[in-house]
């Protein structure tokens, strides 16, 4: 019994996230049968990253063939395209696209995967405070750590919605969130997770939803 | 008394394995060994030979400082995938060649021979900034088929990769050099055609082609 409601607590007890979602929209999404959307980190900052495991739990999440959303996983374009999406070449802005597609076997290529809309999502997860300490020792009685810690997490996400075919910034949304997590620690320590970056994938990936699909998603 | 015969010499194995323990704790390798995929574009018309040396092939960068503990760093068989891969979808025809300048084949009409100038590293103990980066240089040098010099230039890759959870110092570093290289593909395609020497050299071919599509029309007899 103390056991089952211990096992319960670990999965129910973590910490808090808050996810703030804006969304600019210019034109609705419309997603025709065959059409894909390509999901792409921007990487040419130099002080962080976008998270690939980020840009790949978008991906998985807005990924609904039955609801006639078709993503082209970010390596498999990329690769595809190699080099034109890396991040020393990739375009900036959409009024970029039309010298990329002055190349006639990148023109084709983009047209045989259907692809319809490029996402650009640029931003980072960060650790902005920790504080506390734990200590353990070990000694012949046994072994136990005592103490008690605790940092902050910020995810900032912006997504460029672009409709490759009109060549046109369709809209803008973002993510912004933050989380504590917690980890006392009594013999044994807790670890209470804030899962900011995953809560940020969600958000995003549901506004996105909403956004290619906008009658879809006011239904739902 | 006499202490048994192999005391001493287990006694003085367990020595040299801790202490070989110990150096290696201290010590990283990494072999980077990735695929890479062909550009897409149109090809350039010149038939080249690609010469990569042994030294090139097989590269590793050692570093052993004061301030850094012991890195060896081996990118040649990736940067062979990489320079075959790249060198070889970019032009009409590309013949690896095994030696050079002997027994270089009649129809080459250029020679490409990559050297490695440079390979630095930074991890994010150093920089407090939560990514390893990479910087490779590359001086990259053709020659035509009497072996003059045509061109030389650099090329330049940046790599870097965020830390990540349960993932090793060497893993994150390979993982960095790897874009590094994929950053010098997209250098080398993209450039190749912008060094002075070569582009004077690709319009004297793009001519040269036109004349020879137009002049057996021209030479055609009239009635």
């Amino acid at each position: 019994m103390y056991k089952s409601f211990f096992a319960l607590s670990l999965i129910f007890l973590s910490g808090c996230t808050t996810v703030v979602i804006d969304e600019y929209r210019r034109s609705d999404g419309e997603l025709a049968e065959g059409d894909t959307v390509v999901i792409l980190g921007r990487r040419h900052s130099s002080d962080y990253e976008t998270e690939p495991d980020l840009i790949d739990c978008v991906g998985q999440q807005l990924h609904n063939p039955d609801r006639g959303v078709n993503v082209i996983p970010e390596k498999q374009f990329m690769d595809a395209m190699y080099p034109w999406f890396e991040p020393r070449t990739a375009p900036m802005h959409v009024r970029s696209l039309d010298r990329l597609m002055e190349i006639p076997n990148v023109r084709e290529r983009m047209e045989t995967y259907g692809v319809k809309y490029i996402v650009w999502i640029d931003g980072s997860t960060e650790t902005t405070a920790s504080a506390g300490s734990i200590g353990c020792s070990i000694g012949t009685g046994g072994a136990g750590c005592f103490g008690f810690g605790t940092w902050d997490k910020e995810s900032d996400y912006e997504a460029s919605v672009w409709d490759f075919r009109d060549q046109e910034l369709s809209g803008k949304l973002s993510a912004d969130a933050k989380g504590t997590s917690y980890m006392p620690a009594i013999v044994i320590p807790i670890p209470l997770i804030a899962r900011v970056q995953n809560n940020a994938c969600k958000g995003m990936a549901a506004q996105l939803q909403e956004f290619l699909l906008p009658a879809q998603g006011s239904k739902s | 008394m006499e202490y048994p015969g192999n005391g001493f010499s287990t006694m003085s194995k367990f020595t040299i394995l801790l202490a070989a323990i110990l150096i290696s704790a201290c010590s990283h390798t990494v072999r980077v060994d990735g695929s890479y995929p062909q550009p897409v574009g149109q090809q350039h018309p010149l038939t080249v030979g690609i010469y990569l040396s042994d030294e090139f092939r097989n590269f590793t960068y050692h570093e052993d400082s004061e301030d850094r503990e012991e890195w060896n760093i081996n990118t040649g068989r990736a940067q062979k995938n990489l320079f075959e891969t790249v060198l070889g979808s970019m032009f009409t025809e590309a013949i690896p060649l095994a030696r050079y300048p002997q027994d270089l084949p009649k129809n080459v009409e250029l020679v490409i021979v990559p050297e490695i100038r440079e390979l630095q590293f930074t991890m994010p103990r150093e920089t407090r900034v939560n990514i390893f980066e990479v910087w490779i240089k590359y001086d990259m040098n053709a020659y035509d088929q009497q072996g003059e010099s045509i061109a030389s230039w650099v090329i330049t890759a940046y790599g870097k990769t965020p830390t990540a959870f349960l993932k090793s110092q060497e893993d994150a570093l390979a993982q960095a050099i790897n874009v590094a290289l994929r950053d010098a593909g997209a250098t080398l395609y993209t450039g190749f055609a912008k060094v002075p020497e070569l582009q004077a050299l690709l319009a004297n071919k793009q001519r040269a082609l036109s004349m020879k599509q137009t002049d057996p029309a021209e030479n055609q007899p009239t009635e």
